[in-house]
């Protein structure tokens, strides 16, 4: 199968899961479109050595070293600013109160900013596991650490999101 | 071990990752310590807040579009191959082949379109009875993983004797069970928990249906269907489509093996 055959099977449909990783990670929407496009440029270009192993963990890896690269070049002390720019907040049209409505996504934007404010370490695997849905093996590829440091981190992230006034539940 | 030891293991025991013999030793734990079993649940309700309150951000068009003109651009750049002089049968054949193929296609499309709409309602109704179960207090009537418990108590209340088997090992703890209904008939409800889905799995014998192998996907929920030599099967979750595929065609493949 020709390289570019290989990239539009293989690695275009995970092209959602490496814009949230890296939408997460940059916490800016046009950094993100950037880091993605970088790790595209590298995934073309060794999509010929992508074996047997799972496809998406082998593209959020390439993901994440464009990630650290990125920020490397840009934000040498990783001191990455928010750009304000919330994720966009879907709100509810089923929710019959118009003022619930309201409070839902003030809340959940809460625990979106609490998220966002996670240490780089922590937020990517809580990124990892909580959207993303993968395996403690997985995570400990893409993010190169052993499976032991998987766990003790997400306990981390999960204690700091659940310490964090941002996130608390206002009912 | 002390609590704060533990906080990171039962992180683990709460996203499934665990081997049988620590997932065992936690569980223990967790039934007799208060702070640790606060601990998991709210593990358990935050994992929920996330996936409801936080959504995944999907690749903008515009990127999706430049990620694609990228890709062709290095179709472009490939060296053309020389073509073989005999292109003209290879493109005649290519042809005669992609006319069969369409015509087999549009027949599959067609009959499978037409069994999708038999099921539509069956797919429905078990999305909805799943729905009323877990929004309720009664998703599970028989608590135990032992199905030497749950196959009798389900048998003492239906007119056969469904196969139980519990598959925590693998991921896929068994929770319990419960008698529901289904297209007016009662029917033996499997409960099974993978990571944090909660997975129904309704067992009947075997029903005249035609096979809907096919995996629907009903208000956001997944439902797909197995038949085994003796049993239906027909599992309804919100988990992921080829894990509850892979997970009912073990079980209707073991079916019998007990």
């Amino acid at each position: 199968m020709a390289d570019h055959t290989r990239f539009e099977q293989l690695v275009l449909p995970h092209l959602d899961a490496a814009y949230n990783l890296a939408r997460w990670l940059t916490r800016n929407v046009n950094d993100a479109e950037d880091v993605v496009q970088d790790a595209c440029l590298r995934a073309l270009k060794y999509v010929g050595s992508l074996n047997d192993g799972s496809p998406r963990t082998w593209f959020l890896t390439i993901v994440r070293h464009a990630f650290y690269d990125w920020c490397k070049r840009n934000r040498p002390m990783e001191i990455v600013r928010d750009d304000g720019t919330a994720i966009e907040m879907a709100v509810d049209p089923a929710a019959v109160d118009p003022e619930q409505a309201f409070l839902r996504t003030a809340e959940s934007k809460a625990l979106a900013d609490a998220i966002a404010a996670l240490p780089l370490a922590y937020r990517e695997v809580l990124i990892l596991r909580e959207l993303e849905e993968l395996s403690y093996k997985e995570i400990a590829r893409i993010a190169d650490i052993p499976i032991g440091t998987v766990m003790s981190r997400l306990a981390r992230a999960r204690g700091l999101l659940q310490r964090s006034p941002l996130s608390r539940a206002t009912n | 071990m002390n609590c704060r030891q533990l906080e990171t293991l039962v992180g683990a025991y709460a996203d499934g990752e665990l081997d049988a013999l620590r997932n065992y030793s936690i569980r223990k734990h967790l039934l007799s310590c208060a702070g640790c079993t606060t601990t998991h649940h709210s593990i358990l309700a935050l994992h929920t807040r996330i996936r409801a309150e936080v959504p995944k951000s999907v690749a903008p068009p515009a990127l999706h579009a430049r990620v694609r003109a990228m890709a062709d651009a290095v179709r472009a750049s490939a060296p053309a191959r020389a073509r073989p002089r005999d292109d003209r049968w290879r493109w005649l054949t290519g042809g005669v082949l992609a006319g069969c193929t369409a015509s087999v296609f549009a027949w599959m499309l067609g009959t499978t379109v037409l069994a999708w709409r038999a099921h539509d309602d069956f797919a429905v109704a078990a999305v909805t009875t799943h729905v009323r179960a877990t929004l309720g207090d009664h998703l599970i009537e028989v608590t135990s993983s032992d199905r030497h418990t749950v196959k009798p108590w389900l048998s003492a209340r239906l007119d056969y004797s469904p196969p139980v088997q519990d598959f925590a090992n693998e991921g896929f703890a068994l929770l319990g069970g419960r008698l529901d209904y289904l297209e007016r008939h009662a029917v033996a409800t499997l409960v099974y928990r993978y990571r944090q889905h909660t997975i129904d799995v309704f067992v009947r014998p075997e029903v005249s249906h035609a096979p809907m192998s096919a995996l629907r996907t009903v208000r956001g929920f997944n439902v797909v269907r197995a038949s085994g030599p003796t049993m239906d099967w027909l599992a309804v979750s919100d988990a992921e489509p080829a894990v509850l595929s892979a997970f009912v065609q073990r079980l209707a493949r073991e079916d019998v093996s007990q």
